[in-house]
């Protein structure tokens, strides 16, 4: 006998219980606890009264199992809709990656590095940063990794670009109404929370796994929280007095805006992006669980296969990615505050 | 001042608090702000403020921090809203102004500089002193030739392409003002200019609002806490304690008149000397046969007393542009020189 059977008889719900006292499905331990008969009251003193105990006493109580197949009925059900709004909503962004992916990769090497190197020296503006990158690029085609390496640098480019697209004017909003903020708070710590595997289960169900949105979507769900919460932190912690300053002499919302909080903010915004990028290229190794191409596809190789050499050298090659992004950013932050550092 | 005022506050409140509106109520009935703090929770910022402000006077507000000086100059261009009353300007109610029309108001109308001088610290020195104009929407070379002559005149010729963090507070505050000129308002608000300075730059910048009042002439209100800064720059002193006004008047008469014990304990240390001009306290009529010199009316007893090399039975006779307007009694300059409340009573520590 189960234990909660004396409560749901107190109750006066036995006949309720009882009502369809065949259909239930057997759990694995009720089926062990059939071929061993002895030991079938042997459970705890005084267990947790969980849907699965619960049911043991009332078959009519569901069990847990059936929690989670309601979730997964749930999404099923409003799948079809979802799919019919997001699908065409998102699909420039396929497109826009297998540009950027196709570009990367067709482009002669002896083109897209120069143009790299020229678009990190116009960012940084810096020797050693650029330096640096020549001779990771150097390395990374000397080992054969060029093209993967591109491959994960056009998608982080083209998700870190879309990011900062949606995520500053969120940001912008956020800092300009309170209870925005208060609502959007909560959101965007689940989304900075929730582990990078779980954005992938209910994105395989809405789009098939050769899209390029599939994993596009993840990377820009995972990264684009901090440029959001920095750009609204920036254009908050902007000087009182200057914005004092701003509407003494009349300035409109708009010239404000533009004028004085966003090129104020611009420090803290990048610091934000520098994060975005970071984010995004964790997620893009993830994303190769679900056909992104790029370094994170060699790492799952080696995993998959056990190919030791082929996993490490292609970590390294993340790794080398990671720095150079970030200190390409870090150079690009620097500068820009140097612009308008005080006393 | 014969004419109208160019800015003129009536019965101005301004409660800050969750509720201004009944708290309003309880200040009118009498009561003061301790009380009001303690029994509504409200604070008292402006208690029934009315002050005229001439056309193209220099009207100086003072007091402590606290009393209200920057949340009243914050009414005239209505950073703060009040909770009571009017503010007219040029006769106008600028209360009644909608968004636009009050952002239209503090383009032309208005400038304002400020204690932390506010520039815009990823723009040019220029670029910031051009900023009024631009935001009118006039166009770049235009507003970058004004902006290049006013930096000129505060003294700034050659610093135009540097940025702010590249200069010192004065030279900070010197563009602050070069924007101000800019903007070619009527009116000027200067909360605190200079207060951030140190004493030999404040007396520089005082000296060059001076010249640039008998220049332009404009319409100035300066808040300061700084008595000896207020004497200097005034020609109408308001003094403001716990948010309301408890004496106003001309600069000269209130430190030879205080009608306040609070306002006595002010003055009792301020360098008389310096401050008294020879018009203050000169006798009117010229009775004395003779006289030991001529002196100006404008001039001040230190410049009196350095003339007259400690001597006090001296007449002087008193002149202002070319004609005899009175005598001074060296007697009288000594009798000046001790305030009027001066009592026994202060001790050194």
């Amino acid at each position: 006998m189960a234990y909660y059977d004396g409560l749901f008889n107190v109750l006066g719900l036995r006949t309720w219980c009882d009502a369809d006292a065949g259909g239930s499905n057997l759990s694995m331990a009720s089926l062990l606890a059939k071929t061993k008969p002895g030991t079938a009251d042997d459970g705890p003193l005084f267990p947790f009264p969980s849907m699965d105990e619960l049911h043991q006493a009332c078959s009519s109580m569901p069990q847990s199992r059936d929690f989670t197949a309601s979730v997964e009925a749930a999404f099923l059900e409003v799948k079809d809709v979802l799919k019919l709004v997001l699908d065409p909503l998102t699909q420039p962004l396929s497109w826009l990656l297998e540009l950027a992916l196709t570009g990367f990769v067709s482009a002669p090497w002896w083109i897209i590095i120069p143009l790299l190197l020229l678009f990190v020296w116009y960012v940084a503006r810096s020797v050693a940063v650029t330096a640096f990158v020549t001779l990771s690029f150097v390395f990374l085609g000397f080992i054969d990794h060029l093209e993967a390496a591109f491959q994960t640098l056009a998608i982080i480019g083209v998700c870190t670009g879309i990011c900062i697209l949606l995520g500053v004017p969120v940001g912008i909003a956020m800092a300009k109404s309170n209870t925005f903020q208060r609502a959007l708070i909560p959101l965007l710590d689940l989304l900075q929370t929730l582990p990078t595997f779980v954005y992938l289960i209910p994105l395989i169900f809405l789009f098939s796994v050769t899209e390029p949105k599939l994993y596009g979507i993840a990377i820009i769900v995972y990264a684009i929280v901090p440029v959001i919460r920095l750009t609204d932190l920036g254009i908050r912690l902007v000087d009182r007095d200057v914005i004092e300053a701003a509407n003494a002499f009349g300035m409109s919302p708009r010239q404000k805006l533009f004028g004085v909080e966003l090129p104020l903010a611009l420090p803290n915004i990048m610091a934000g992006v520098n994060q975005t990028i970071m984010m995004s290229l964790a997620m893009v190794v993830i994303a190769s669980l679900v056909s992104a191409p790029g370094l994170g596809v060699l790492v799952l190789r080696g995993i998959r296969n056990l190919e030791l050499g082929v996993g490490l050298i292609a970590g390294l090659g993340i790794v080398l990615l990671a720095i150079i992004l970030d200190r390409v950013s870090k150079a690009a932050i620097a500068r820009v505050s140097s612009d308008q550092t005080q006393g | 001042m014969t004419s109208d005022p160019k800015i003129q506050i009536r019965n101005l409140y301004k409660i800050f608090g969750t509720d201004p509106k009944s708290a309003l109520k309880c200040v009118k009935d009498g009561m003061d702000k301790d009380q009001l703090l303690a029994q509504h929770g409200h604070v008292l910022g402006l208690n029934d403020i009315s002050v005229d402000m001439q056309v193209g006077a220099i009207t100086v507000v003072m007091g402590l921090s606290g009393s209200g000086k920057s949340t009243l100059i914050r009414h005239i261009n209505r950073l703060i809203e009040p909770t009571d009353g009017q503010v007219l300007i040029d006769g106008e109610d600028a209360l009644l102004l909608g968004t636009e029309a009050l952002r239209e108001k503090r383009r032309s109308d208005m400038s304002m500089v400020f204690q932390k001088f506010a520039l815009l610290p990823h723009r040019t020195v220029i670029d910031n002193s051009a900023l009024p104009l631009e935001v009118r929407g006039v166009e770049r070379e235009e507003r970058k030739r004004a902006a290049a002559g006013w930096l000129e005149r505060v003294g700034l010729g050659g610093y135009e392409n540097h940025y702010p963090y590249q200069l010192s507070g004065g030279m900070q505050q010197r563009v602050g003002i070069a924007r101000a000129l800019t903007s070619n308002s009527d009116i000027m608000l200067m909360d605190e200019a200079f207060s951030a300075l140190d004493p030999l730059i404040r007396s520089d910048m005082q000296k060059l609002l001076l010249d640039l009042h008998v220049e332009l002439k404009k319409t100035i209100v300066f808040i300061t806490h700084d008595l000896d800064e207020a004497l200097r720059l005034a020609n109408h002193l308001v003094i403001l304690k716990d948010g309301a006004v408890i004496q106003q008047g001309e600069p000269q008469g209130i430190l030879l008149n205080p009608g306040d014990p609070y306002i006595e304990d002010f003055v009792s240390d301020i360098n008389r000397a310096r401050v008294l001009r020879v018009k203050s306290i000169m006798q009117s009529s010229v009775s004395a046969s003779s006289f030991a010199g001529d002196i100006d009316a404008e001039d001040n007893l230190e410049s009196v007393i350095a003339r007259s090399g400690g001597e006090t039975g001296h007449t002087y006779r008193v002149m202002q542009n070319g004609k005899a307007m009175g005598q001074l009694e060296m007697k009288d300059v000594m009798r000046a020189l001790v305030p009027r409340a001066t009592s026994g009573a202060r001790t050194v520590a």
